[in-house]
């Protein structure tokens, strides 16, 4: 009964929110927006989220929703068309799209596969929405439980494991670059004493360092700098025949769109691991197990599907730790977060006791922005193609303008902008040098949630780290975090080897002595 | 990125940087209250403001150790010694002169120059003009030689509007000529189209560009200052000449 009131109260959130027609205005033109920002190379759904989060301010909470949350599934589609018409991936995300998309495009099957990729990504955006209502009232329930060393541990964790996965370069850096991010996070007052943090007696560092401002400067300035220094150059464009959406392709190959959908949303779930590991963890698995993995890489429409599957998928999947436990599963679902706190929206696990319906209408949101991205998908595809023709020595310097007035409308505040910039060049060298910004940026956000809670959990425990291993959720997380960083030890690895050769060894002369004496069986 | 072999070079350098800045903030860390009284409540080192940084710093320092040992191992101190004595040799002067670097000069300066000097003084509409008619012509020509002179001259134009800001000579003239800064950078801006034009006026290919670049650059500003200013009551962040004569306009103040 309780689950038909749930769906019914659902259905009646994304009856209410098509019916305002203001919002279904914002939710295309949202939706049109994120794919021009995920279609031109440099730009990416991360900087679109983080740009339109100013835009936003005056909006309801809602409203805002739905506009952010468009721009971040169109964006995350809107990168397929840069990759298949031109072979350069207009986010990373889509890189793997384009190593059978642009041979497709080659074959004069362009159309075909954006079809394909704007089907598939509209399914994945949903099937990731219905994991998003089913398992969050679950992850709730269990997160209601935590106490500050868990939360603690989970925010470490977090850090972590986002260093780990999204470092291009050594793991090391990964992790140099979350601890940075937690660095970041200590400039101000401290939340439980008040005291004055790395502020050096300027006032304007009381308040500590704004998420959004920082967010724009990690993933905003850098790309500029980037796209211009290297003289990025986009390439001819292959020719786009008529879009179809080809439901009898889709309905052959739906098992993997299942397996891609699950892949996202689980990668998706991960702190801080983007739609991009998702995209290539999902290709991997696509072209494991075909039962043809050589036409992988010449024109292959499974490899197209799963990888775009699975990075919209992630979407729904980063919304899930976001929502229940305030961590980011992803770059653009921490910008989401910083949208939400302007909103005066905290996740975690009280949002389903301070704003109950939340989830429910994120997910009528996502469902609205998958159906619109499809419709803006099918027909506006052509004209939007257009805008890979803008040369990037045009467009960066707008968006350089943008992040300025983005940063500085949030609070109407200079000092942002002197913050901005050195964040922004900052995140730059460190790029430049093989460090993740991911985890700096998840670091600045989990930060507080470290520092309070660790010094809470302290405080009711007497300064006894004792809990850690008494509670069984800490005592697992710390497990993991463990694991985690020992096993990116050679030595560690060493050792497993050693140990995994002398079970086989063992398990094949157990085997050899079985044969050599068939009586004895 | 860089490449992997230069990448390991750097990482020892780069190791070295974050283990002394990690090795700051645990300094810094320590000078905050661990057991002494602040704000009236006697501390304990479990709740102390230092106990997080510490941590923080403490872990950056052994990562930034970690680092710098294992770019070291892969290296090898032969090729360090090779690093050191490039970064005390005319090469590395080489290397700063190539255009790849004089494009991230060019970007830096303009940067820095819109964020720190330009917008808290000047008019948002035209700092954000200056910022993307300079921007725009010097990476669109896409000539090594002219991005040089053009970067040349709006860092002259840049030195003299700091030495005009810094030298207090706005305050004067400021109290003689109304908007006197913003119509120095009009005057800049001018000034900087014609150099521009001079330069390229010989190629229909450059002058086609910078006809693109000049719209672009009056436009955007106009578009994206309006909706901020009059659609979602943004304050520019300093406002003067363009900023009244739209006001006028908008609140039909004639």
């Amino acid at each position: 009964m309780m689950i038909l009131e749930r769906i019914g109260t659902y259905f009646q959130m994304v009856f209410d929110l098509a019916a305002d027609p203001q919002h279904i205005v914002i939710l295309l033109c949202s939706v049109l927006l994120g794919i021009i920002f995920g279609a031109m190379p440099g730009l990416t759904s991360t900087l679109g989220v983080a740009l339109l989060t100013a835009l936003t301010y005056g909006m309801d909470t809602a409203t805002a929703m739905l506009c952010l949350l468009a721009i971040y599934v169109g964006g995350t589609y809107g990168g397929s068309y840069a990759s298949i018409l031109i072979n350069i991936p207009g986010t990373a995300a889509s890189a793997a799209t384009a190593l059978d998309g642009y041979p497709l495009a080659c074959k004069g099957e362009a159309g075909r596969a954006i079809g394909l990729t704007t089907t598939a990504s509209a399914i994945g955006t949903i099937i990731s929405m219905l994991f998003l209502v089913s398992i969050s009232p679950l992850i709730s329930f269990f997160a209601l439980q935590f106490t500050s060393f868990e939360f603690f541990l989970l925010a470490f964790f977090g850090i972590l494991i986002s260093g780990t996965l999204t470092s291009p370069d050594l793991v090391i850096k990964g992790w140099i670059a979350g601890f940075l991010g937690l660095f970041l996070s200590c400039v101000g007052r401290d939340l439980l004493q008040f005291y004055p943090r790395f502020t050096f007696g300027i006032s304007e560092l009381d308040s500590g360092i704004e998420v959004v401002p920082v967010l724009i400067g990690a993933f905003g300035i850098p790309q500029i700098i980037q796209v211009l220094r290297e003289r990025f150059q986009i390439g001819e464009t292959q020719k786009l025949q008529r879009i179809l959406p080809e439901f009898g392709t889709i309905v052959r190959n739906i098992p993997k769109i299942i397996r891609s959908a699950l892949i996202g949303v689980g990668i998706g779930s991960v702190p801080g691991i983007g739609e991009d590991i998702a995209a290539w963890v999902s290709y991997g698995a696509a072209k494991n197990t075909s039962k043809h993995p050589e036409r992988f890489g010449k024109g292959e429409i499974t490899g197209v599907l799963s990888s775009e599957v699975a990075n919209n998928a992630c979407v729904g999947g980063a919304m899930i730790p976001l929502l229940n436990l305030g961590i980011p599963g992803s770059p653009p679902a921490a910008m989401l977060l910083g949208a939400l706190m302007l909103h005066g929206v905290t996740p975690g696990p009280m949002i389903t006791f301070e704003h109950p319906t939340f989830i429910m209408e994120v997910a009528a949101i996502l469902l609205l922005a998958s159906l619109s991205m499809w419709v803006v998908g099918m027909l506006l595809a052509k004209q939007v193609v257009k805008v890979l023709r803008i040369p990037a020595q045009i467009f960066m310097p707008v968006i350089g303008i943008l992040c300025i007035i983005g940063s500085y409308s949030l609070g109407m505040n200079i000092w942002n902008l002197y913050l901005m910039l050195p964040v922004g060049i900052i995140s730059y060298f460190l790029i430049e040098m093989g460090y993740p910004i991911a985890p700096l940026v998840i670091g600045v956000i989990l930060g507080p949630m470290a520092d309070e809670n660790l010094r809470r959990a302290l405080m009711v425990s007497q300064g006894s780290f004792l809990p850690i291993f008494t509670r069984p959720v800490s005592l697992t997380l710390f497990l993991v975090i463990v694991w985690t960083v020992i096993s990116q030890f050679p030595a560690y690895r060493k050792f497993k080897n050693k140990l995994m050769d002398k079970v086989f060894r063992r398990k094949s002369c157990e085997a050899d002595f079985d044969t050599d004496n068939p009586e004895e069986g | 990125m860089i490449e992997k072999e230069t990448l390991r070079k750097a990482d020892v350098y780069s190791g070295l940087i974050i283990f002394l800045f990690g090795a700051w903030i645990v300094w810094q860390a320590s000078k905050m209250p661990m057991k002494d009284s602040w704000g009236g409540v006697q501390n304990v080192w479990f709740v102390s403001p230092a106990l997080f940084p510490l941590f923080v710093g403490a872990m950056i320092m052994l990562l930034g150790l970690l680092l710098f040992r294992t770019a070291l191992k892969r290296i090898g101190l032969k090729t360090f010694g090779d690093t050191l004595k490039w970064l005390f040799s005319k090469n590395l002067l080489r290397f700063l002169n190539t255009v790849s670097i004089l494009r991230f000069y060019a970007m830096a300066v303009l940067f820095l120059s819109l964020v720190y000097l330009n917008i808290p003084r000047i008019d948002f509409f035209l700092s954000a003009m200056l910022f993307l008619i300079v921007f725009i012509t010097m990476f669109y020509f896409d000539e090594a030689v002219l991005l040089k002179k053009l970067f040349f001259f709006y860092l002259a134009g840049t030195a003299f509007l700091f030495i005009y800001f810094a030298g207090g000579l706005d305050d004067r003239i400021g109290r003689i000529l109304p908007f006197a800064k913003d119509i120095l950078v009009l005057g800049f801006l001018l000034g900087y189209c014609v150099y521009a034009w001079q330069l390229i006026r010989g190629s229909s290919l450059l002058r086609k560009k910078f006809r693109t670049g000049l719209i672009i650059a009056v436009g955007t500003p106009l578009i994206i200052g309006m909706i901020f200013k009059y659609f979602l009551l943004v304050p520019m962040p300093s406002e003067g000449l363009v900023v009244a004569l739209t006001d006028a306009i908008w609140y039909f103040e004639f």
